[in-house]
């Protein structure tokens, strides 16, 4: 059977259950059905034929687990397991000239930052078991089951790095139509189309009648064929097994509706058995496939939603970008990704739809600091993010490793730039800002931007990308360079709009720079541009006059069907109580956890004090205060907690000051970690805070950390205390060896420990200095072991 | 009830909570109901006392804790639950955002999870009561000398991963965070009264630990 030429002349059919009818013969819960391609063959090769007689025309390879982390423990290898499964599948489709597809299924562990397996790790085990299929001569890879956006990303890149085949993926979803770790269907849309899969759909799960109510809304988004293998009904404890509810009529009657609603290839899961599939073919072998409409939407995806471009202008945020911002280059200078984080919420709560990710700084590593921003910010915040750099090898890793379908900023019409652009966004999916500029410059004219902005598009489409993920900006310049530059940029809005029907994009704050009380021009071109027709704008989500134009606009323009959004925006917000900050001294705001008040206080105190006499007057007085009468026993950890974030307020506003004037605080490095294995990092996080508001420098290596990545940052940063922490019994061997190598590569480095399972015997067998036994316990050692005040510095001092 | 349970997680008594504080953990709560989607699985299997160990269905379990705590059973159900990925998610976020109201939301999903575990043994319960047996109380690996590393065997026999997205690390955490596995064991003997499950745990070291006068009937 020609794949190719069969797609869309008629139905295909999968073929349905493995797992399941090799229960029915003997499989335990918990044994690995891949390993009886080698133990039991024969019963695998009877079910293979048994549906291939059935009408299947596609047969699935008994590999579902067959990667390194599933059979790592059993003793056989992946190339083993696979080629039998490949082996077996081909012999019997030969008869009726079927087409074996080689399942991959996941891995069965959950992908960092939730789990602990690295990106990379899963794409090279996906890797291993896809070149182990096509070797052994697989027609396709179909990869299924996929619970996790991200690590359906890994296993599509892994068949498409390493085989030439057709690969197919389809993802499960629950009963409201999400997958486990919160993807929507349209954003695993996005995602599979945008990484080029040839077919796409849904599996497992459920039966399907209820996978049905979920077809409209695949349909809607899908432009490549779609793959319905749904259960046979759920699944239900009897007497010790296992039973389905819909019986093999029923399946055949509901996937008939189904593939006359628009589904091209059709098959089984869990449950199913050769009478399913034998009265699915029957039922539904003469319904001629319904031809697929291209949807031709531009739509950006994080792991948990999409956004489209082309119905209500996108607001992207601009904030993580260090030019003129001393604070957050500070930040990445240091590896503070906290800060970042903590950035882009705040901009998500501000009402921004994208956020741009610019970690562009001479001083630091762009790549490395670039991909760990991504992976951080997108561990907080379910918003698509546009990645923002101009050095392909940095666009490339943070493509790579973003989960999703991201906004690529950016391409230009300069040879050069479309040639290392072009090919990462065909590889890694997006969608791209076009900016309109090339070798000769900045076009002055409309005409000018318009026709480089042709050039864009016409180039991408050599590379198989369509218009609908090209993105044009017809490029902002400030008008007190040249009067006329808001009105060109306009025109080419407008002309690029009509005549090319792309959507657009604009770096609106640009207009103003140079001229006073910008928040007016920004506001007021906003509206021009929005008028005109724009589509998608970066702005700074914190200027009140910016984002009162924006939802001003929306009501005006119809969009903001009953002025709703406009309402809302207006009608404040639900905040927890504080006093002003008038009533009240900062030490007071600390001490009871006012953390607005204390931010307030902090700015106030500003004017007319300096930074280190504000912390040691009134901070450390209020952190002492709550820290003693915690470790007395009248003063509990909530309320601990919410002083050190009070403290951590008013700090931060502190740190902006006197980074502004090129300061930093200093008081002594310390680096914590939890160790090797260990996921949990609440006390962790909490020590942190607390040594933060003390001055330290927290080196925070975050969680599961290898005993080298301990000591080398130790090393490298001339740190005299390590803190590490541990939660369960298994993972405290890890922190001994930590302990070890620390001491062995730093003689005079101490370590400090805590965590749920530790006591101070153990603490000593483990050769730690310090056992820390409740939150101020480390902050006590800190500030004994390094015995200076927090003092000023300015690098380079 | 639960405002209670979240209490004790944090450390605090209850006489020292605010109104501050009340009204973070109740808004905690809604926050993380309305994310979450809990989900649980299990399945009864055969039950085989050995010497120094326990065999459930294929599962061979070493250890006398376990082996003491089911006597007299001659079934157990193996259980899994889990608040699922959102919960982490939100946990993740709020250690970013806010310290005390990480602590709050930690605290909350810990005593969410226990009562869906809660809810889900009433259903497993009635079930049984209709064969006549009654239900011991659920006893998780970690407990006792229940090694941590039967963690792997009772993901694969109820098809954890695939079923609810429980999974667990290299060295057998569950993830997402905020699950339980447990073994529940069946029998026909009547169970004995309000004994606490805390004072029949061999860990006296755990920082959770209730005490019996804590009032708390189970």
């Amino acid at each position: 059977m020609d794949l190719r030429s069969e797609l869309g002349k008629r139905l295909i059919f999968f073929d349905g259950a493995m797992g399941t009818m090799l229960q029915g013969m003997g499989l335990e819960a918990g044994e690995l059905p891949e390993v009886w391609n080698l133990t039991h063959p024969k019963a695998v090769s009877d079910i293979h034929r048994a549906y291939l007689a059935a009408g299947a025309d596609i047969l699935k390879t008994n590999t579902f687990g067959a990667n390194r982390i599933k059979l790592g423990q059993s003793g056989y290898s992946v190339s083993e397991v696979v080629s039998a499964g490949v082996w077996l599948a081909k012999d019997a489709a030969a008869e009726k000239g079927a087409l074996v597809a080689m399942d991959i299924g996941p891995t069965g562990k959950l992908m960092k930052p939730l789990g602990d397996l690295e990106f990379e790790d899963a794409v090279s085990a996906f890797a291993e078991a896809a070149r182990a299929g096509e070797r052994a001569g697989a027609d396709i890879i179909l990869i299924e089951t996929m619970s996790d956006t991200y690590e359906c990303k890994a296993a599509v890149l892994a068949a498409k790095e390493n085989t030439s085949l057709p690969v197919f993926a389809t993802v499960v979803v629950d009963e409201q139509g999400k997958l486990l770790t919160g993807g929507d269907i349209p954003s695993a849309v996005a995602l599979l189309e945008s990484l080029g899969v040839d077919a796409l759909g849904l599996n497992c799960g459920f039966g399907p009648s209820q996978m049905e109510r979920f077809f409209p809304v695949l349909e809607s988004c899908c432009s490549i064929p779609i793959i319905i293998n749904p259960n046979a009904g759920l699944p239900r404890e009897d007497s010790g097994s296992i039973v389905y509810d819909v019986t093999a009529e029923q399946f055949a009657r509901d996937m008939k509706r189904i593939a006359e609603s628009g589904a091209w290839i059709l098959g089984g899961c869990c449950g199913t058995t050769p009478a399913y599939i034998r009265a699915m073919v029957r039922c539904c072998k003469n319904i001629s496939p319904k031809p697929i409409h291209k949807k031709n939407l531009t739509v950006v995806s994080s792991y948990s939603q999409t956004v489209r471009f082309g119905k209500k202008p996108v607001l992207i945020g601009e904030r993580i970008n260090p030019t003129g911002k001393p604070r957050l280059k500070q930040a990445l200078c240091e590896g503070d990704m906290d800060y970042l984080m903590r950035g882009a919420v705040s901009q998500q709560e501000k009402g921004a739809h994208v956020l741009d990710v610019n970690t562009g700084l001479p001083e630091i590593n762009e790549t490395t600091v670039l991909s760990r921003a991504v992976q951080g910010i997108q561990s907080v915040t379910g918003l698509p993010l546009q990645i923002d750099t101009s050095s392909p090898v940095a666009m490339e890793a943070a493509m790579r490793l973003y989960n999703g379908k991201p906004l690529v900023n950016s391409v230009n019409g300069k040879k050069e730039s479309m040639e290392t652009v072009f090919p990462l966004v065909k590889k890694y999916g997006g969608v791209v800002i076009a900016l309109t500029l090339d070798e000769n410059g900045i076009p002055a004219t409309a005409e000018g931007r318009a026709a480089v902005a042709q050039k864009i598009i016409s180039a991408a489409a050599e590379y198989g990308i369509e218009k609908k993920d090209i993105i044009v900006d017809t490029l902002v310049m400030t008008i007190s360079t040249g009067q006329k530059n808001a009105a060109v940029t306009l025109d080419s809005l407008r002309l690029v709009k009509e005549r090319l029907g792309v959507c657009t994009s604009l770096g609106i704050s640009n207009v103003s720079f140079g001229l006073p009380e910008r928040q007016n021009l920004n506001a007021s071109f906003f509206t021009m541009a929005l008028q005109t027709g724009l589509d998608a704008a970066i702005v700074n989500p914190n200027s009140e006059a910016v984002m009162n134009a924006y939802y001003a606009f929306g009501a005006l323009s119809g969009k903001d069907g009953q002025c709703s959004a406009y309402i809302r925006h207006h009608s404040g917000q639900k905040r927890e109580e504080e006093p002003s900050a008038g009533s009240i001294t900062l030490a007071e705001a600390i001490w009871k956890g006012f953390r607005e008040s204390a931010r307030e206080k902090a700015r106030e105190m500003l004017k007319t004090e300096v930074p280190l006499d504000i912390i040691h007057s009134q901070m450390i007085p209020a952190l002492d205060r709550a820290g003693k009468d915690f470790e007395q026993g009248t003063l509990f950890l909530p309320q601990l907690l919410m002083s050190a974030e009070a403290a951590k307020a008013a700090f931060e506003i502190l740190r902006g000051s006197m980074a502004g004037k090129g300061e930093t605080v200093r008081g002594g490095k310390i680096v914590l970690a939890t160790v090797k294995g260990d996921i949990h990092d609440i006390g962790k996080n909490i020590v942190k805070v607390l040594l933060e508001n003390y001055g330290f420098d927290v080196l925070d290596l975050g969680r599961d950390v290898p005993p080298e990545k301990v000591v080398e940052t130790a090393v490298s940063q001339h740190v005299r205390l390590v803190g590490l922490s541990a939660l369960m019994t298994t993972t405290v061997a890890s922190m001994e060896e930590t302990i070890r190598q620390v001491h062995q590569a730093l003689p005079g480095c101490k370590v400090m420990v805590g965590g749920a399972v530790l006591t101070p015997e153990y603490a000593k067998k483990i050769h730690a200095d310090f056992y820390s036994k409740d939150a101020m316990g480390s902050v006590r050692y800190a500030q004994k072991l390094f015995s200076v005040n927090i003092s000023r510095e300015r690098p380079g001092d | 009830m639960l405002e209670k349970e979240v209490l004790r997680y944090l450390g605090c008594p209850e006489q020292s909570a605010d109104s501050r504080l009340k009204t973070r953990i109740s808004d905690s709560l809604q926050d993380l109901r309305k994310a979450c989607t809990p989900r649980s699985v299990w399945r009864c299997f055969p039950l085989e006392m050995g010497t120094g160990s326990v065999q459930i269905g294929t599962l061979e379990i070493p250890g006398n804790s376990l082996r003491k705590h089911l006597r007299g059973c001659g079934q157990a159900v193996l259980f899994a639950a889990t608040l699922g990925a959102q919960a982490d998610f939100l946990l993740e976020r709020m250690s970013r955002m806010d310290i005390g109201l990480a602590a709050v939301y930690q605290a909350s999903a810990a005593a969410l999870v226990e009562r869906y575990c809660d809810e889900c043994e009433q259903k497993i319960a009635e079930k049984a009561s209709r064969k006549n047996l009654f239900l011991r109380p659920r006893y998780s690996p970690g407990y006792g000398d229940f090694p941590i590393e039967c963690q792997r065997g009772i993901l694969a026999v109820l098809d954890c991963p695939r079923r609810i997205g429980l999974s667990m690390t290299e060295r057998y955490m569950l993830v997402p965070t905020k699950s339980v596995t447990a073994v529940i064991g069946l029998t026909r003997d009547r169970p004995d009264g309000t004994v606490s499950k805390c004072a029949r745990c061999d860990s006296p070291a755990c920082p959770f630990r209730k005490e019996p006068n804590d009032g708390s009937a189970e």
